[in-house]
């Protein structure tokens, strides 16, 4: 539970800060040069989004909504491996 | 009170490593450097937003724990997969230069080949030769 004023409304600015970090790092997304760029900066975008659910889990104080976050982690993981697998070998197993 | 002070000091210690990983992923000129900051915000920007949860919700701590030991585990293995790649890509375009190099020398974009698809026909080889084989041997038998 957050109980007092100046917590909650901390909370939503640090959300909104973490929001707001989305919009550069999909820069690198757009822009990177080369194929292993582009998938580092979609792996930090993935990372930035468990740290968001995260908060959002703190505002609802909804501890499911954690588990969320467990599920996109494991999902990021799989998909960076193999398309890291990809990019440098040709195939994917 | 105090652990409320404690969560939003941890809250934000992790959303200023976010911050400057998200800076450096921008202005390395490198994509082995973009890669070590993008690795600081899985880490300690991360640890930080999941710590300062955790103090301010104690009830959450349990499945936060779960998430940052996940995270602790995969992290990086997915960034040494990126490095990997990274390596084994230019291995393959510097390979690529030196049979080319004989007829022409440009070194203004060293590594301006499409390595994927260059890989995609070097696939196709193998597959080619896989079917020469099997022919070869079906060749063989009937000879036989």
């Amino acid at each position: 539970m957050i109980e007092s004023e100046f917590a909650q409304s901390a909370v939503r600015l640090i959300l909104l800060a973490l929001v707001i970090l989305l919009i550069p790092a999909s820069y690198r997304v757009v822009v990177g040069p080369s194929l292993p760029d582009r998938l580092s900066a979609v792996d930090l975008i993935t990372t930035l989004l468990v740290g968001i659910i995260v908060l959002l889990a703190l505002i609802e104080e909804t501890p499911v909504v954690v588990d969320m976050a467990i599920a996109l982690a494991a999902f990021a993981f799989i998909g960076t491996i193999t398309i890291a697998r990809y990019i440098s070998e040709g195939r994917y197993f | 009170m105090l652990l409320e002070m404690l969560g939003i000091a941890a809250l934000v210690f992790g959303v200023f490593f976010c911050a400057v990983g998200v800076l450096g992923v921008i202005r390395m000129p490198d994509t082995l450097t973009r890669l070590h900051a993008s690795g600081k915000v899985a880490i300690l920007g991360l640890f930080g937003l999941l710590l300062g949860a955790a103090l301010l919700v104690p009830s959450t701590a349990l499945r936060l724990l779960v998430l940052g030991l996940f995270v602790l585990l995969t992290s990086p293995v997915a960034t040494h997969a990126i490095a990997a790649s990274v390596h084994r890509r230019r291995e393959i375009a510097q390979q690529l230069d030196d049979e080319q190099g004989a007829d022409d020398n440009d070194d203004s974009a060293p590594f301006a080949v499409d390595v994927t698809a260059v890989l995609a026909r070097s696939q196709l080889d193998e597959i080619l030769e896989a079917l020469e084989r099997t022919q070869q041997r079906r060749d063989n038998t009937d000879t036989q």
